[in-house]
């Protein structure tokens, strides 16, 4: 039993959040059982043999529950204390790999010590985490502050400018997760809303068909707006109207004047009318939240074609790819396609119940590329299925929420942001893995948390999860106070 | 920051999270449980199925000896899009598979074109180059089993027929077939596709990114297993058929040999005939070829198309129908003094004794006989002119056979012709009486025959007036009988009673102490009954012919032999028949110098004679 300062004997897991760990350790052998299957290849004789895949996982969670239960022991204040330290170090590490690291897939973004690969922005994610909530849950910060605001800016961007670098802009793009605390924090959901949809508008207009897109619009900023001012049926009714009058106008169209507006066509009309129309009714309520609704939504709009207009084109061909590539969103345009398009084969052939442990074919016989890495939800989903997939799914959103719950209880607020970072992290991870293997995110090419193969991902993930569980875990009262 | 704000915020980031976690859900959801494409789609990425194809039927003879056997090969097939980037060793592929570079080279470019289907690289691989060629990998490309036909007595060319590859116009025909299948293209392999060809099983397999074999499906729930075609005995006897198309070797004719009381066709031999294992395999396209632009037409089954004069044989369809109209009885005389004249008509005969009965009649085969017997018959009164008379005729003549197909079990018989009232209106304006077509009273003239109608009229006078219709296949395996048709007597319009004189006249054609027609046909205690034919042909010398039919009493053999240009009927068509005879009936050969005179009489064609260049 380790003794801490006080008298008192503490256990080693006392104030340890059971519910977080026993998630976290459910993630991980599901990760474990995924690899497995993914990586079991009957050419490498004996079951154990280290030259498996899932044997060299095993070792690194082996590895992981070490570094948890490290983390476990050292007393709390330390995070707060090296917050900076740490954070600086992640910087020359980071500045480091860019020059003497070793290139993977594109990416040089690999420290390689022998057999074993580390990959350290996995922990840079974890430094900035902790910079992050150490900057903030200064006494004197005010995030309505614009030079505190433009300092944690510049805490988050400087790592994430660095990763771009590296030519790893998936992993990067992580960090922007953290407008997700600073939201938590106070920031003005003004700043928010505009970043959040410029992002999504520019992925998505990739993804999907200009109809698909406006409906989707139509859908989000009604609901917003709903939720912001609160008349919950009058929104319903708006849908409603405005969804009968594109299809009354598409199908007069199509019986009168033989289809001369196409379905895309009639709902720009009818948005247009309703736009108008809402504007009206919002100068005569005097309902300035919904002029700015509408404002964006009519920005949105226009943004969507734009984007599209310039990709298409004013931009070559070479340069289009290029930018894509530098975004992160395709590297091999046709590969990428390949890759998502097996992923979703796989997933969806497992059907309700899954094809059952080692049984899916399209993982066995190796139709899903990087399948027991970034493609490893392939494996659940397929031999799984559904049920499985929802189980996977519903671990990581409970432990998700759970951390923000940790954090929500805290009495420092350090403790509290860092928690935020973390359920930030994990969800950005989980959306964009996630949603890749299933086709409606770019593929960018970072790991599923807990599941994906990979020591470095694993290591880094459990100790940014346990350092919230730890901080959480610590005596309630004093840490500030200590100094 | 407001308490109520922080609250709002709270709930909007809990909501957020949510509202992505269900998203993804909504999304897995449709793929997994909605559309239902992506489980086609993994099948397709897995699944290969491969044809088990099901090995053909064999045939034996009615003594159980091979005519023809299955032999395993292979077809090397490629599926395209599993090469592999890095492409093979395409020098050592050549040499290991025996294929040229050409070839390969333009497999590969058709395989392009549909990277996915399986492409037919090289057929009729054998078995020790299939081994030879999975030692080493290649990946992408793979064997299937097949069979091809064999031909242990090669014997039967045109008896058996030759299995092809199935044609695109064929499939959009017979849906049941599909590329690359095979199929009887002639004789009894056309005949009976149906028992021969069994069915082809399935074998699902699971193969990974690469197209390598991964192990079957579930387990093979879904496979199914080849069925091999039945396996059929057929009538010949291979050893007389063989012995037959010896003897024939050198000639064009045909000769047929029935059973008669049961209608199996013992020997079919048309000649020229060819060895089958020659149109099996890689070189069969070109020795199709060489035999289709041989003058000789050995592809031609005479037996069964050819139509021949059947001269003199004739004689006895002629006594036969005379006997029944009254005109006739055996009794009656005619005098012959070297032929039968009436004004300007004459019709010769040879030398023999004058005046005769029937039987001597048909003995010495007399031409003036047969002419008072034809006029009487088309002359008839009763039937008012002989326009109707020669109707009359016409139906005697057909209800042997003559003049329309027997509908045996061979596809691609010829029916022969029988001239009838409306040929001879349209061919003499209408102005034509019994003289006009003397002729047929002795078997010229327009009349047609295959060699299969003569030998069914031997049977049918061995059995004293009825046949039955001639057959090539007497079993099928896994079944009682065959069609039902081959086990009814066929009747002629002709009453039994009145065969007797006919085969009289036959036995003492053979067997008469100073010698009829067929003297030369006599063997020892089996009292072979015959009847020669010469027949005048517009392509040089006479046909040669002879019909027969032993012993006597219970015949067990009813033979015709044709042979074009052979002079006259004792000359060389007699003795073919006659040793046929004595082999099939005593299994021995007593007359050995025979045997190579008859193989040793080549008969030079003009009208077939190749050109040379």
């Amino acid at each position: 039993m380790p003794r801490t300062g006080n008298n008192r004997q503490i256990s080693l897991f006392e104030g340890v959040d059971r519910v977080a760990v026993i998630l976290y350790l459910l993630l991980v052998a599901a990760g474990m059982v995924s690899i497995v299957s993914a990586s079991y290849d009957d050419t490498i004789s004996g079951f154990f043999s280290l030259e498996h895949f899932y044997m060299k996982q095993a070792v690194w969670i082996a590895a992981a529950l070490g570094a948890a239960l490290v983390i476990l022991l050292l007393d709390a204040r330390y995070y707060h204390m090296y917050a900076y330290y740490a954070y600086a170090a992640g910087l020359v590490l980071l500045v480091a790999v860019l020059l003497f690291g070793r290139e993977v897939n594109g990416a040089k973004a690999w420290f390689e010590f022998g057999a074993v690969r580390v990959q350290p922005v996995e922990f840079v994610k974890i430094a900035t985490a902790l910079a992050v909530a150490r900057m903030m849950s200064n006494y004197s910060f005010s995030i309505r502050r614009t030079g505190d605001l433009l300092r944690v800016a510049f805490v988050i961007l400087l790592p994430l400018a660095i990763i771009v670098l590296q030519n790893d802009t998936g992993s990067g793009v992580v960090l922007c997760s953290f407008l997700f605390v600073l939201y938590r924090e106070g920031l003005n959901k003004w700043i928010c809303i505009p970043i959040i949809l410029v992002a999504a508008l520019f992925i998505f207009s990739f993804l999907f068909t200009p109809l698909f897109l406006l409906v989707l619009l139509v859908v989000i900023f009604t609901v917003s707006d709903a939720m912001m001012i609160g008349s919950w049926r009058a929104h319903a009714v708006f849908l409603a109207a405005v969804t009968l009058a594109a299809a009354l106008l598409y199908l007069a169209s199509v019986l009168f004047w033989d289809g001369a507006l196409s379905a895309y066509v009639s709902a720009v009309i009818v948005m247009a009318a309703a736009v108008a129309v809402v504007a009206v009714y919002a100068l005569r309520k005097n309902i300035s939240a919904m002029f700015v609704t509408l404002a964006l939504f009519v920005g949105s709009m226009i943004f969507v074609p734009t984007a599209d207009m310039i990709f298409e084109t004013i931009l070559q061909p070479h340069q289009r790819e290029r930018i894509l590539s530098f975004l992160g969103i395709v590297s091999d345009p046709h590969g990428a396609d390949y890759n998502v398009n097996q992923s979703k084969i796989a997933i969806g052939s497992g059907g309700f119940f899954g094809k059952g442990f080692m049984q899916g074919t399209q993982i066995k016989y190796n139709f899903v590329p990087e399948k027991h890495t970034d493609f490893i939800f392939c494996t659940v989903g397929e031999e799984w299925g559904f049920v499985g997939a929802m189980v996977v799914l519903g671990l990581l959103c409970a432990l998700i929420l759970r951390l923000m719950q940790i954090g929500e209880r805290q009495e420092e607020p350090f403790s509290r942001i860092y928690s935020y970072c973390v359920s930030a992290i994990l969800l950005f991870h989980v959306m964009v893995n996630v949603g890749m293997t299933v086709g409606i995110f770019p593929v960018m090419g970072i790991p599923l948390p807990f599941l994906s193969y990979g020591g470095s991902s694993l290591v880094a993930f459990t100790i940014l999860v346990f350092i919230a569980i730890r901080l959480d875990a610590s005596p309630r009262k004093g840490l500030m106070s200590l100094r | 920051m407001a308490d109520n704000d922080v609250y709002v915020r709270r709930r909007i980031l809990r909501a957020i999270v949510l509202g992505i976690f269900i998203v993804l859900a909504l999304r897995i959801g449709y793929i997994q449980l909605v559309d239902t494409k992506y489980k086609r789609l993994a099948a397709g990425n897995v699944l290969r199925y491969e044809v088990q194809y099901a090995p053909r039927g064999e045939v034996v003879d009615r003594n159980g000896e091979y005519l023809v056997q299955s032999k395993e090969c292979y077809d090397l097939m490629v599926v395209y899009r599993d090469i592999g980037r890095e492409g093979f060793d395409t020098t050592r592929f050549c040499n290991i598979v025996g294929i040229e570079r050409k070839k390969l080279e333009s497999v590969l470019r058709n395989a392009r074109m549909r990277p996915r289907a399986p492409t037919l690289v090289l057929n009729y691989v054998p078995k020790e180059v299939k081994l030879r060629f999975e030692e080493c990998s290649f990946p992408g490309f793979y064997t299937v089993y097949r069979t091809v036909r064999q031909y242990p007595r090669k014997i039967g060319g045109n008896l058996l027929g030759y299995v092809g590859e199935v044609s695109e116009d064929f499939i959009k025909r017979n849906p049941e077939y599909s590329s690359g299948d095979y199929v009887g293209m002639t004789g009894v392999e056309a005949a009976y596709e149906k028992e021969l060809r069994g069915k082809d099983g399935v074998k699902i397999v699971e193969v990974d990114t690469h197209g390598a074999i991964k192990g079957s499906y579930m387990d093979g729930a879904f496979d199914s297993v080849p069925i091999p075609g039945k396996r059929l005995t057929c009538t010949i006897d291979a050893r007389l058929q063989a012995f037959a198309e010896e003897l024939m070797a050198g000639k064009v004719g045909a000769v047929v040999a029935i059973e008669p009381a049961t209608g199996e066709i013992l020997v079919m031999a048309s000649s020229p005939t060819y060895d089958p294992d020659e149109l099996v395999g890689r070189e069969r396209g070109n020795n199709y070829m060489r035999m289709l632009h041989n003058k000789r037409q050995p592809l031609y089954n005479r037996a069964v198309k050819a139509k021949y004069p059947p001269g003199s044989t004739f004689k006895l369809v002629q006594g036969l129908a005379g006997l029944q109209e009254g005109v006739l009885t055996p009794e009656t005389q005619y005098p012959c003094h070297m032929g039968y004249s009436v004004g300007r008509v004459h019709q010769g005969c040879h030398s023999h004794a004058s005046p005769l009965d029937l039987r001597d009649a048909v003995a010495q085969s007399c031409n003036a006989y047969f002419c008072y017997v034809f006029r009487d018959i088309i002359d008839n009164r009763k039937y008012g002119s002989v326009k109707e008379g020669i109707e009359v005729w016409g139906d005697y003549v057909r209800s042997f056979g003559y003049g329309r197909k027997l509908d045996s079990d061979f596809l691609g018989e010829g029916p022969g012709y029988v001239p009838d009232r409306a040929f001879y209106d349209k061919r003499y304006r209408g102005s034509w009486n019994s003289l006009t077509v003397l002729s047929l009273s002795i078997g010229q003239g327009e009349l047609g025959c295959t060699p299969l109608q003569m030998a069914n009229l031997a049977a049918t006078i061995a059995n004293r007036g009825y046949y039955y219709i001639p057959h090539i296949v007497k079993q099928i395996e896994g079944r009682d009988s065959i069609d039902r048709r081959f086990y009814e007597k066929q009747y002629t319009k002709v009453d039994p009673r009145y065969f007797e004189p006919i085969v009289e006249g036959m036995w003492r054609g053979v067997n008469m102490p100073g010698g009829g027609t067929s003297w030369r046909a006599y063997l020892p205690g089996l009292d072979v009954c015959g009847k020669t034919g010469t027949a005048q042909n517009p392509h040089g010398r006479d046909h040669s012919t002879f019909l027969s039919f032993a012993p006597k009493d219970n015949p067990r053999i009813a033979i015709s032999v044709y042979v074009e240009n052979g002079g006259f009927g004792a000359t060389i068509a007699l003795p073919i028949a006659s040793l046929l005879e004595e082999y099939y009936l005593t299994d021995t050969i007593t007359r050995p110098q025979l045997v190579e005179q008859v193989k040793a009489y080549n008969i030079y064609y003009p009208i077939y004679a190749e050109d040379r260049k």
